[in-house]
């Protein structure tokens, strides 16, 4: 079996290949014209097929390279920095700033190994205040403090 | 004299209370948010667009340029004091500030940081003054493909530029054109990529984009790594150097400014090769080079100044061409897209009070810097060590409002954080995300001009090598393209991202 000996880079090529792939399937819809008169598929179709291309020479030689190695990711924080942002998105028009700001930031600090119940409660009444005054009050944002939409 | 005049116009526009309030807060927060270790100037500047949305266009870009001087600044502390380099160009400053600051001299080095920073700046200031107006009567005669010739430069050298492997630069400025693309089609007026989402029907919005790409994916790269090393922080000791120190320090800064004034207006990041070769200047021609390495002062200034005048002439192309040389340049693109200006030639004839507001302005968030930085260094220290388990989740909010508010649209919201998954996966696979942002912003600009090109040469792609401009810029990118195959360029590359 061959062993890939830059990892980085195997996966890197990998995902612009695949990035490519798409490109260039949803780009067959479109008219690819000529030059005296471009459609629309013509840069998408060249961009994606360079874009495989340059792909397929980064993963060929992540065989050759070596080192690379991807540092272990921790699961528990991204996760949750992640689902803390899509429940910003879900909560924002149906509650409100200040409650959503509230919540979303309790779910955040979760994300920290030295996590503290007390001073993330805390820091969220703190926060979800300075926000309403900052972004409501201070700059006017279209932005409302309370709601109840469901 | 004219540039005078002018100039009196900018600041006459710039400098009122208001204004400078917001300079004030912008240049506090910048550095508020600067100052934490691991995150950039781009992801700071992304992170702070939406404080600026509310207010009238003048009063936004002021707080942008103080915004963006804290940034930097704030970079240089923490480079100084931790040794971790929020950016590329604060890699050199990393160099001897921190072995500076080992030596009990952080103070000084700050202050040299400071003043080096601001004489540069205010050189830079009067240069885009004198220059920009030039540049821009130049710029009339710029047809489509000596605009897309341009922009060839400007990736090319970003790609050289990026550190890390080239080839993999190239292929993200490759997916970033690609993703520049997504949206309506001008011309045939078909939707690309939009996987029918109204929101995407005007292309990608650029803030979110920015804002997970760099601010959230930093933060979630920040919390894998952890900040043991924090504790470490030196001392500041004097803020004053000394008299040998400054008679050092002095010639550096007028180096490293012409340097910097030179090589900023390049396309390209400039301000990162500025801030390179400056170091590299220093420690050839220095009487002491022993000392290079262990603490030069020299070091410190020369680059700190070339560094911020090239930031400050990198603005020449974007306000007299319309196009973004950096990626800092793009988020300000993208911060004065939502201001409703359109950066480029026209500017300068049409809002002659917002364009040289925008100059003095500036330098006005150059200046606030010194004045309250210097005396609240003590303030951004505590903040330095302050638990980053406080500082993400506020971040994240911030992050989120300002996505949200664009457009109160919170398909927006999720694709910041889709985009943050993503950013997150190209730092785990050390692909760069700046050459990535360039190409995003000039991807629907490229493609309009090879089209235009292309209509007026009814399909003859040798246009671009038979028009001067377009041939010397052609040129320029071969030449940069020259320089990555070289060897022995390549190696100066290598060392040069790797100390």
């Amino acid at each position: 079996m061959i062993r890939i000996t830059h990892p980085q880079d195997f996966w890197s090529g990998l995902l612009f290949i695949a990035f490519g792939a798409i490109g260039a399937y949803l780009s067959r819809e479109f008219t690819f014209g000529a030059l005296t008169k471009m459609g629309p598929g013509f840069l998408p179709t060249i961009l994606s097929y360079l874009l495989m291309t340059v792909g397929a020479i980064v993963t060929a030689r992540s065989f050759a390279l070596r080192g690379g190695e991807i540092q272990p990711s921790a699961i528990k924080p991204q996760v949750l920095i992640v689902s803390a942002i899509i429940l910003f998105a879900l909560l924002i028009e149906r509650v409100g700033l200040i409650p959503t700001v509230f919540i979303v930031l309790i779910v955040a600090s979760f994300a920290s190994d030295e996590f503290k119940l007390r001073d993330a409660v805390l820091l969220g009444v703190g926060m979800s205040l300075a926000c309403y005054l900052v972004f409501i009050v201070l700059l006017g944002l279209p932005l409302q403090p309370l709601a109840w939409n469901f | 004299m004219d540039v005078f005049a002018n100039l009196a116009l900018g600041f006459s526009a710039a400098a009122t209370p208001t204004n400078l309030l917001f300079c004030l807060v912008g240049c506090l927060l910048g550095t508020l948010i600067g100052v934490l270790p691991g995150i950039g100037p781009i992801a700071t500047i992304a992170m702070l667009l939406p404080v600026t949305y509310g207010l009238d266009p003048l009063a936004a870009l002021i707080m942008l340029a103080g915004i963006y001087y804290g940034a930097q600044y704030g970079g240089s502390t923490t480079a100084i004091l931790v040794n971790l380099p929020g950016e590329t160009s604060s890699v050199i400053t990393c160099i001897e500030g921190y072995k500076m600051a080992r030596n009990g001299r952080a103070g000084a080095a700050l202050t040299v940081a400071a003043l080096a920073s601001f004489f540069a700046g205010c050189v830079g200031t009067i240069i885009i003054a004198m220059f920009a107006p030039i540049l821009a009567s130049f710029a009339v005669q710029f047809r489509s493909p000596e605009y897309f010739s341009l922009m060839i430069f400007g990736l090319v050298a970003a790609v050289v530029l990026a550190n890390g492997s080239v080839i993999k630069a190239v292929a993200m400025v490759l997916l970033g054109l690609l993703f520049g693309l997504v949206g309506t089609d001008i011309q045939s007026g078909v939707t690309r990529f939009t996987f029918g989402v109204t929101e995407l029907y005007d292309g990608i919005d650029f803030v979110p984009l920015a804002m997970g790409l760099f601010g959230i994916a930093e933060l979630m790269a920040n919390l894998d790594r952890r900040f043991e090393d924090r504790s470490q922080t030196q001392k500041i000791g004097s803020l004053w150097p000394t008299r040998k120190e400054t008679m050092l320090a002095i010639p550096a800064v007028l180096r490293g400014t012409g340097l910097g004034s030179l090589l900023g207006i390049l396309p390209g990041g400039g301000a990162v090769l500025a801030s390179f070769s400056s170091y590299t200047l220093e420690k050839k021609i220095s009487r002491s080079r022993a000392q290079f390495g262990k603490g030069a002062i020299e070091g410190v200034a020369g680059p700190e100044a070339a560094n911020n005048a090239g930031a400050q002439t990198s603005f020449i192309p974007l306000l007299t061409l319309g196009i973004p040389s950096t990626p800092v340049m793009a988020i300000m693109v993208g911060a004065m897209m939502i201001q409703g200006i359109a950066p480029g030639t026209a500017l300068i004839t049409e809002r002659p009070q917002l364009f040289w507001g925008m100059i003095a302005s500036m330098w006005i968030g150059n200046a606030m810097l010194v004045i309250i930085n210097l005396p609240l260094i003590g303030l951004w220290v505590t903040l330095l060590r302050a638990p980053y388990r406080l500082l993400f989740p506020c971040i994240v909010i911030l992050c989120c409002v300002g996505a949200y508010a664009i457009s109160s649209s919170t398909f927006l919201v999720m694709m910041m954080a889709g985009f943050a998954v993503l950013g997150y996966a190209f730092g785990k696979l050390g692909c760069e995300g700046a050459p990535f942002l360039l190409g995003f912003v000039l991807g629907p600009l490229m493609e309009e001009n090879l089209r235009r090109s292309m209509i007026l040469s009814f399909g003859d792609p040798l246009i671009f090598v038979q028009r001067p401009i377009s041939l010397t810029l052609l040129l320029m990118s071969l030449a940069l393209v020259l320089m990555i195959v070289l060897p022995s360029f390549r190696r100066t590359r290598e060392v040069a991202f790797q100390e």
